[in-house]
């Protein structure tokens, strides 16, 4: 990763996440950062990057199947509504701690993951995407069929979540908690890649006879990296009911699993902080398009014409992005912090591996 | 990275620009893009000329009209994000979207105390007697009162005999939850009901569900759901030579979908007059939409007479407005629809969709090769 | 029952029409068009936009309306998938999505939101034409169903007998070799894309007349994959029973079981391919190894 003269001299050394001082020093000021950011920024900036934690908690689960295990999934958004309706459901039926409901989704989602898992096995490439998307429109229909059973015509209300007297609501609340389960979950991922399974994954993912050759059980370790994605997932998804305390089918359609694919590839697949990445890009660019043409008086009915631009905008700059930065913003930053680490000598440095 | 850094500051940028001057602030969001957009996008045009003429003619008790419009294609996930951004420094918000945007919106409205008017989407429960105190609903169709009404139509027309009545339903739960209370409703009424069919809203081919309800004996069909359902629906009834006739909702497409069809058997009820009638409020605004929208000035009638009620009740709020003054002046507005609708506007404490509310039907007559009226305006009274 | 059997034949008809353009660009390019539904709704646009400059030409408006749709699934190989050979593939499946986006948006850019309907434009009507056997079904389906037996069966005599549809054949079953034999695969891509564009545009200029245009439309197209994948991804004659099974499961369900499973039941038949012949009826078995 690093250049050369730099040797770690211990066990504990080469074990930590954050090994350099300057890596620790720019994690501080990260954490620093977003402790203050609620004094500063206004409740909606505060909303928009709760929403990106909540999208890069999905991110990184999917980024487990698809950027570790080269299993691609279509039926993303069938996962998180699978976790947000089991919340639901809980919620309906009384038990509303979410030390109960945010479990159950992970049984749930778990669960789902060995159902998609096994069958998963005899599938590869786009074969196993159309199957996973044929299973986010079965799952959509059965939460559909419950929502309906319940006769909540908008969507079920789910109550903020309480741990005794303590009732997290309000916007500065949600930031704190959301964005903890993201750095969570970045934990967790990037642990994930460094264990035995992690380095399974991607064995399986580069070349699977190999890996099989190996010793690796291949069956075994697909499984269980769906068991762990979709079980990430289903908890984003019962996340996701408690922060916006409801729970509508309408909410997970096609396209938010698009999405998902989108943040993984946009931010660079494989990688934890591509993840991130894309999940904030992904989320963000509808609001950055706004704030862009917000200062535009348009006269007459021309007005009406910058919402279906604003919608074509995020589709070509999501091509653009696809089509002139394979390896995604993750590729952009490698180059950034290679350009930091060579300077003042300049010369193309060579490609990275991943 | 670079990229990224100048996104957030981007951001950073307009999320600490200053205030602008003092004025009413009111932020809308609507499903101005996506599958459902042509029943809402209407009411953002109307909406925006209404307020241009209010702001050009020296705005409301002395102040301008600004109108922060957010487009949420009718999903639930941006209409949350759009009712966090608008629920700041405003003192109205605006729905005109699907009802899957509804739960976010009055989540920010209570947990903020900020007044909602619903503006261009099917009414919720919370408008009607005993109302929430922040929900207020304009739109001119409202769940159940729509069932009651139709199926008294349908009751009348059939002179009081026992007729089977079937029910087209589109597989978003509003609408079926609606036409399940009207097949009970029927039972009730004396009607013979066939159980409803759910038709998907993206269904190829409208002609087996068309099948189910011709093969059942219906010899009225009611369809509330989205345009292209009920009409869909219609269709495929007519073309495997169905005899009976059949009750939609008139969305805002009504008047060129019937000139369109010409089917005498293809009966429009809803709350709002047709353009056709040529009243002189369709005249001025037919004038003043011109150029000015990209639907033509029939699309108008809705999202007109939510403006109209905007404005009467930022007119009795006064200035300076604040949210729990406008709440208290709008749930004693009142207002004369002009002939858009059958009557006034009138909001209470406990009543936040009308005090009476008015449907009227209109079909094709070949004779005269015209859409007409059938009957006049009927009133129900909202208890 | 004959009602049944004949709106199944209208259903599948549409959905083989865009199911054969899945099986085209897969064939060639192995990617998934995830866009191909919205390409049909810009068929039916063209066909509108035709219409409008010259009314009452019905003939015509759709030849133009079918040529423009070609082109554009030219401009659309050219602009944005050419550029994309190398990169993953699922990555160039993105980039679909992202132009279905775009589509999309274009769209209603020109033409707005609003439900329209060619018909008139054009001069034509729908009448309902009884069938033997108390069936009904209207001019249009029938048209439907003309259509995509006279695209089949011209693709098969292309392939089978012309010099470039040999060569797409050969390109799609052993691009190794047939780039080793000077086969010039930008013009394979190209034209497979072109035909692509054809196929749905048929389905659109058809489906605009029959039912109605929105830019919505392009959800039809995902109902479809359902048909290219149980026919087999990389088999243009599966495409065919394909379409026939699953109409019939979806026309079934709507009119002895729960109207509401027929949007899920495509997907159904589809898990139900997956489990027990991956490959589909007509597919090629080693095409799962080797993606």
């Amino acid at each position: 990763m690093r250049g050369g003269g730099y040797f770690k001299t211990t066990y504990a050394a080469d074990l930590a996440l954050v090994d350099t001082r300057l890596r620790r020093r720019a994690l501080a000021a990260l954490v620093f950062l977003l402790l203050v950011l609620p004094r500063v920024a206004s409740p909606f900036i505060l909303d928009l990057v709760a929403q990106t934690a909540l999208a890069a908690v999905g991110a990184l689960a999917l980024n487990v199947l698809t950027g570790l295990a080269g299993q691609i999934s279509l039926g993303h958004a069938g996962f998180i509504a699978a976790g947000a309706f089991t919340t639901g459901l809980l919620v309906e039926n009384g038990l509303r701690s979410p030390l109960i409901a945010l479990p159950a989704a992970a049984v749930v989602g778990a669960a789902l993951g060995i159902v998609v898992g096994i069958p998963a096995l005899r599938l590869k490439g786009l074969y196993l995407a159309l199957g996973t998307l044929a299973l986010h429109h079965v799952v959509l229909y059965a939460c559909a069929e419950f929502q309906n059973h319940w006769g909540a015509n908008t969507g079920v209300s789910v109550p903020p979540p309480a741990l005794g007297p303590w009732v997290l609501k309000g916007v500065v609340a949600w930031y704190y908690a959301l964005t903890l389960a993201a750095a969570l979950t970045l934990a967790l991922s990037v642990n994930l890649r460094r264990s035995r399974a992690g380095r399974a994954w991607m064995a399986i993912r580069d070349r699977e006879i190999a890996a099989e050759s190996v010793g690796i059980d291949v069956a075994r370790y697909k499984v269980l990296a769906f068991v762990w994605s979709s079980a990430i997932t289903a908890v984003a998804g019962a996340l996701f009911a408690y922060h916006r305390a409801f729970v509508s089918v309408e909410a997970f359609g096609f396209f938010l699993a698009v999405e998902y694919i989108a943040m993984i590839i946009i931010g660079g697949l494989g990688s934890a902080l591509g993840a991130v990445l894309g999940a904030a890009f992904v989320t963000l660019l509808p609001h950055v398009l706004d704030a862009m043409v917000a200062g535009l008086r348009l006269a007459g009915g021309a007005a009406y014409y910058l919402f279906p631009l604003k919608f074509g905008a995020f589709g070509l700059l999501m091509a653009v992005f696809l089509l002139f930065e394979p390896q995604g913003l993750v590729g952009i930053w490698r180059r950034v912090r290679n350009w930091f680490a060579l300077w003042p000598l300049r010369y193309r440095p060579l490609r990275s591996a991943s | 990275m670079a990229r990224l850094t100048r996104l957030v500051a981007l951001l950073t940028v307009v999320a600490l620009a200053p205030p602008a001057a003092a004025q009413y602030r009111i932020g809308m969001s609507a499903a101005i893009t996506g599958p459902a957009s042509s029943t809402y996008a209407p009411t953002y045009e109307a909406y925006k000329v209404y307020f241009q003429r209010v702001n050009d003619a020296g705005g409301i008790n002395g102040q301008k009209v600004e109108i922060a419009y957010e487009d949420d294609r009718g999903e639930p996930q941006r209409a949350a994000a759009n009712a966090k951004k608008l629920g700041e420094g405003t003192i109205l918000m605006v729905n005109a979207s699907t009802s899957a945007t509804y739960k976010p919106f009055m989540t920010e409205s209570e947990s903020e105390k900020i007044p909602l008017l619903f503006g261009g989407g099917v009414c919720p429960r919370e408008a009607f007697p005993p109302a929430s105190p922040l929900i207020f609903c304009s739109t001119s169709f409202g769940s159940k009162w729509d069932s009651r009404f139709a199926l008294g139509f349908i009751k009348e027309q059939s002179g009081g005999k026992k007729v089977k009545v079937g029910f087209a339903a589109q597989d978003i739960p509003l609408s079926r939850i609606e036409l399940e209370f009207a097949e009970q409703l029927a039972k009730e009424m004396g009607l013979d009901p066939i159980p409803v069919v759910v038709v998907p809203g993206n269904t190829p081919d409208f002609t087996p569900f068309a099948q189910k309800l011709k093969d059942a004996g219906a010899e009225w069909v009611l369809s509330w759901a989205l345009w292209h359902v009920e009409v869909g629906v219609f269709e495929a009834l007519q073309r495997i030579g169905w005899p009976g006739r059949y009750l939609l909702y008139g969305h805002q497409q009504t008047q060129d979908e019937l000139a369109r069809l010409k089917a005498p058997s293809l009966h429009a009820f809803g709350g709002n007059t047709l353009f056709m009638e040529n009243l002189p409020i369709h005249t001025e605004i037919t004038g003043l939409v011109k150029g000015q929208t990209t639907h033509p000035p029939h699309y108008m009638a809705e999202g007109w007479v939510s403006a109209m009620v905007l404005e009467a009740a930022l007119k009795k709020c006064g200035w300076p407005c604040s949210r729990d003054k406008l709440a208290a002046a709008m749930a004693g507005v009142s207002i004369d629809t002009r002939g858009l609708r059958g009557g006034s506007i009138e909001w209470s404490a406990d009543n936040h969709y009308r005090k009476n509310t008015y449907y009227k039907v209109y079909r094709w007559d070949p004779a005269r090769s015209s859409i007409v009226s059938v009957g006049g305006w009927t009133r129900l009274e909202i208890k | 029952m004959t009602q049944v059997l004949a709106t199944t034949v209208v259903v599948a008809s549409l959905y083989a029409l865009l199911a054969a353009g899945y099986v085209l660009v897969y064939r060639a390019t192995r990617v998934l068009n995830l866009a191909q539904g919205d390409m049909m709704t810009l068929g039916g646009y063209f066909l509108f936009l035709v219409a409008t400059a010259a009314p009452g030409e019905p003939a015509r408006a759709i030849a133009g309306a079918a040529a423009l749709s070609a082109l554009a699934g030219f401009l659309i190989y050219r602009l944005l998938m050419r550029p994309m050979a190398g990169h993953p593939i699922f990555a160039a499946v993105l980039v679909t999505v992202t132009l279905g986006i775009l589509l999309r948006a274009a769209i209603v850019l020109v033409y707005t939101d609003r439900i329209r309907h060619p018909l008139g434009l054009l001069g034509l009507a729908n009448p309902a034409r009884p069938l033997i056997g108390g069936a009904v079904v209207s001019t249009f389906d029938l048209f439907t169903v003309g259509a995509a037996a006279a695209l089949f069966a011209a693709l098969f005599l292309f392939l089978r007998f012309s010099p470039l549809g040999i060569q797409m054949r050969a390109a799609g079953e052993k691009p190794l070799l047939a780039s080793q034999r000077g086969i010039n695969f930008h013009l394979v891509f190209a034209l497979s894309w072109a035909l692509a564009g054809f196929a749905g545009a048929l389905a659109g200029i058809l489906y605009a007349n029959n039912v109605r245009l929105d830019p919505s439309l392009g959800v039809l197209g995902l109902k479809a994959f359902a048909v290219a994948l149980v026919g087999g991804l990389d088999s243009l004659g599966g495409v065919v029973p394909g379409a026939l099974i699953v109409a019939l499961v979806e026309v079934l369900s709507v009119r002895y079981g729960d109207p509401l499973l027929a949007d899920v039941s495509p997907f159904l038949c589809l898990l139900a391919m997956l489990l027990v012949r991956p490959w589909g009826l007509y597919g090629t078995k080693e095409e799962l190894e080797r993606v």
